[in-house]
């Protein structure tokens, strides 16, 4: 029997369209616009004003307090000052921008050769990498538990459908990321160290077996989403079940994605900071989609410029599971951007919601084991403290409930509300 | 540029939808309908237009005088109408089934709130409402048309008898009334092959196992339904005829295909709204509905008792799901997620 969680849903996964096209190198236009927070934790502090000459590797944000992550120029150039513009959420927040002189010339650090523990972990913070699984918390925190870690878990699941990133990095860089992830391992003295992968990906399970070498136990995983879900790819290869509100940590484990693995490779081994990641173009409005090996700040409609594509309603940024809907393509590709989605109308699933019927799916398919239909009842009622007890704080907020509900009701959104609400009373009370 | 639409995720979702799952149950409920319509002719036919007919109604006035928007697209209706149309006994007055869809569409489910918030199945609670109303006409049951003579003669005898007024159709014992009558110390004979294909007296909808079984399990394969509450029903019965009729294994298989358990089991028993969400509240309603079924069945003072014992099941629901929480990922087998302190 295949490694796997329980419970959950079987979406198309799409990804036939993308999954054989090897990633191009994509190099922005005349400008890219570096943002200053590309993760989770404070801003950074510019480091460069404007007439500054930079390479790419060049620090341009300077990583303010432990939980924060320096960011990089992408491109050689010269700075141009600080502009606001809009992120993926729609917030405006800042970036540097600079005008790409188109010689990418690069500032690359010294390769560490045999570094130890201490010395991966501080390469990592110094080049700045992040989480490239989408949650883009800084991996040097990750890095440092405070508890003795068991278990390293390579996250190659790949869950959302259309997304093929990590699958073209395994299948295109698979020796430099076993020396990746081995960085890792020993960056965190993990006893054991695993890499699960959907087995919906053969061919990236085989490539992946073949450079590991038994120094890495790679582990076909049922295709099912979230399978890539921290809590559950721990679940499905350790057994080991994250307690409520607690982290991986304290099961001593630690999860990270082969994206990040490979960016320890980078940094480590070829001096090479942050700012270049595989990501894919694709949806139904897109005729030519495509893997790219893209470099941070570049903006989407710079992307979207060079492919032909028909009507589409919904932009998307990440998995059409998890990701964000945008209002515009005015973002920038960030440390964290697996891929842009041009979703026609036929591919989204708009939500009209008539009348729960009690079909229990939604409870069904949780992999939280949570009752979505419970929480979205007493939700509309507004009794949050009913809704409480049926714990949305547990939710991981995959969306699997909104997925199956034939009622079309908006459940992981409602339970989404629910947690906002209990977050911010809890922090008035104290 | 287009206008983008922005909302929150998921921003895809499966294509199964409530007038989908509706329509699937409609479909499945085609092959009972045809067996009943075969087997007793014509009036079963008339009996599932009414009440059909009647439940799409009553849902469409009740939505339309109180200006709510209008839910009979959803086909929910039409799926209550048919389990009660095939609830009746076919030889039934017409009234019976415009009453009995009056009810279950106005009474249990439009004034609970509609679908999805019924406390119990409308079909059945409506059922029990006519039977206890029309016990007579609910327990007369008739001899099938008998195709002995081929089928051409068999229809020509079934025509002139319903128009030209001649004799009353013979009334006849269901198999489970003559299971009931021998415990008493009566006579008569039951043929398990009949039972299987339809081939006895009983009401429309019910007495065909194979087209039952048929349409169950296409709900199951589409995941339309637990497979735990038909399979736990049924098995729940069968053990319960092992344990408690004198020479029980004779009586195993007349238990399963006789009366509505079948019916019950795959297309009442598991209305969503009536049953319970956990997988653990599932379990113990499908037990409890063959156990009430069969200790009515054989120490009632009824023949059947499948509508009872899903009524009450379904009234049990609730609290089972109320109690029973399932253990959410990451929380402590023994400190289920309580109130906080």
């Amino acid at each position: 029997m295949k490694a796997t969680f329980r419970f959950g849903i079987h979406p198309d996964d799409k990804k036939d369209r993308t999954k054989d096209l090897v990633a191009e190198r994509l190099l922005p236009d005349e400008k890219v616009y570096i943002p200053l927070s590309q993760h989770i934790g404070a801003p950074c502090e510019p480091v460069v004003e404007k007439g500054d000459k930079v390479r790419a590797g060049d620090m341009v944000g300077k990583a303010k307090g432990f939980v924060s992550a320096n960011v990089f120029s992408s491109v050689s150039g010269v700075v141009e000052g600080i502009v606001q513009r809009e992120c993926v959420s729609g917030q405006k927040i800042d970036h540097i921008a600079i005008v790409n002189d188109g010689k990418y010339e690069e500032k690359n650090m010294p390769v560490l050769t045999n570094p130890t523990s201490q010395e991966i972990i501080d390469r990592v913070r110094e080049a700045g990498i992040v989480g490239m699984g989408g949650a883009c918390f800084p991996t040097h925190v990750k890095l440092s538990p405070n508890k003795p870690i068991k278990y390293l878990i390579i996250n190659g699941a790949e869950c959302e459908p259309y997304i093929t990133a990590d699958y073209r990095l395994m299948m295109e860089q698979g020796k430099e990321l076993v020396e990746g992830i081995l960085l890792l391992k020993k960056a965190l003295q993990a006893e054991y160290v695993y890499l699960g992968i959907e087995d919906n990906k053969p061919l990236a399970i085989e490539e992946m077996k073949k450079h590991s070498e038994d120094l890495i136990k790679v582990v076909p995983l049922k295709t099912k989403y979230p399978q890539g879900g921290e809590k559950q790819i721990i679940y499905a290869l350790t057994r080991l079940q994250v307690p409520r509100c607690q982290l991986p940590m304290d099961v001593g484990c630690v999860v990270d994605n082969v994206g990040t693995a490979f960016a320890v490779y980078q940094a480590v081994k070829r001096g090479k900071p942050c700012y270049e990641r595989y990501m894919t173009i694709s949806g139904g409005a897109v005729k030519n989609p495509k893997n790219y090996i893209v470099r941070t700040g570049m903006p989407y409609e710079d992307i979207i410029k060079r492919h032909e594509v028909t009507d589409y309603i919904k932009a998307v940024c990440g998995g059409p599971m998890m990701g964000l809907s945008l209002p515009n393509l005015n973002a920038v590709v960030t440390k964290g951007t697996s891929s842009l989605l041009l979703l026609t109308k036929e591919e989204i699933r708009e939500t009209q919601p008539s009348a729960c019927i009690n079909c229990s799916r939604c409870h069904m398919v949780c992999p939280m084991n949570l009752m979505p239909m419970m929480i979205d009842g007493y939700m509309k009622k507004n009794d949050l403290e009913k809704a409480e007890e049926y714990d949305p704080i547990s939710c991981i907020e995959c969306g699997s409930c909104a997925y199956v509900c034939p009622a079309r009701i908006p459940l992981v959104q409602s339970i989404r509300l629910a947690k906002k609400l209990i977050k911010e009373r809890g922090s008035k009370q104290s | 540029m287009n206008k983008l639409l922005v909302s929150s995720s998921p921003h895809i979702g499966s294509s199964m939808t409530t007038d989908k799952i509706m329509k699937h149950v409609v479909i499945a409920l085609i092959p009972a309908c045809i067996a009943g319509i075969f087997v007793f002719g014509l009036p079963s036919l008339l009996v599932l237009i009414v009440s059909t007919g009647t439940c799409v109604l009553t849902e469409y006035l009740y939505n339309m005088l109180t200006k709510k928007p209008q839910t009979v697209e959803d086909f929910s209706a039409v799926v209550t109408g048919l389990l009660l149309g095939m609830n009746l006994p076919p030889t039934i007055p017409l009234y019976i089934p415009i009453i009995g869809g009056v009810f279950a569409i106005l009474v249990v489910k439009m004034l609970f709130g509609g679908l999805g918030k019924n406390f119990a199945n409308p079909a059945i609670t409506a059922r029990i409402f006519v039977m206890l109303a029309w016990t007579k006409a609910m327990t007369t049951f008739v001899q099938p048309i008998d195709y002995s003579q081929g089928f051409f003669n068999a229809m020509t005898s079934h025509f002139s008898t319903m128009f030209g007024g001649g004799v009353d159709a013979v009334s006849s014992a269901t198999p489970l009334g003559i299971i009931k009558g021998s415990l008493n110390g009566g006579g008569g004979t039951i043929s398990i092959l009949n039972m299987f294909l339809g081939y006895t007296a009983g009401c429309i909808g019910e007495v065909s196992a194979l087209a039952l079984i048929l349409g169950g399990v296409y709900l199951i394969v589409l995941r339309i339904i637990d497979w735990k509450i038909p399979v736990l029903f049924i098995l729940t019965s069968a053990i319960f005829a092992l344990i408690f009729y004198d020479n029980g294994i004779m009586y195993v298989l007349p238990t399963i295909l006789g009366g509505g358990l079948l019916l019950g089991a795959f297309f009442m028993a598991t209305d969503y709204a009536s049953s319970p969400n956990t997988s653990i509240g599932v379990i113990i309603y499908a037990i409890g509905c063959g156990f009430i079924t069969m200790l009515i069945r054989r120490f009632g003072g009824y023949p059947e008792g499948v509508s009872f014992a899903i009524l009450l099941m379904n009234l049990v629901s609730p609290l089972l799901d109320k109690y029973l929480r399932p253990r959410v990922f990451g929380v402590a087998r023994k400190k289920p997620f309580a109130k906080k302190e």
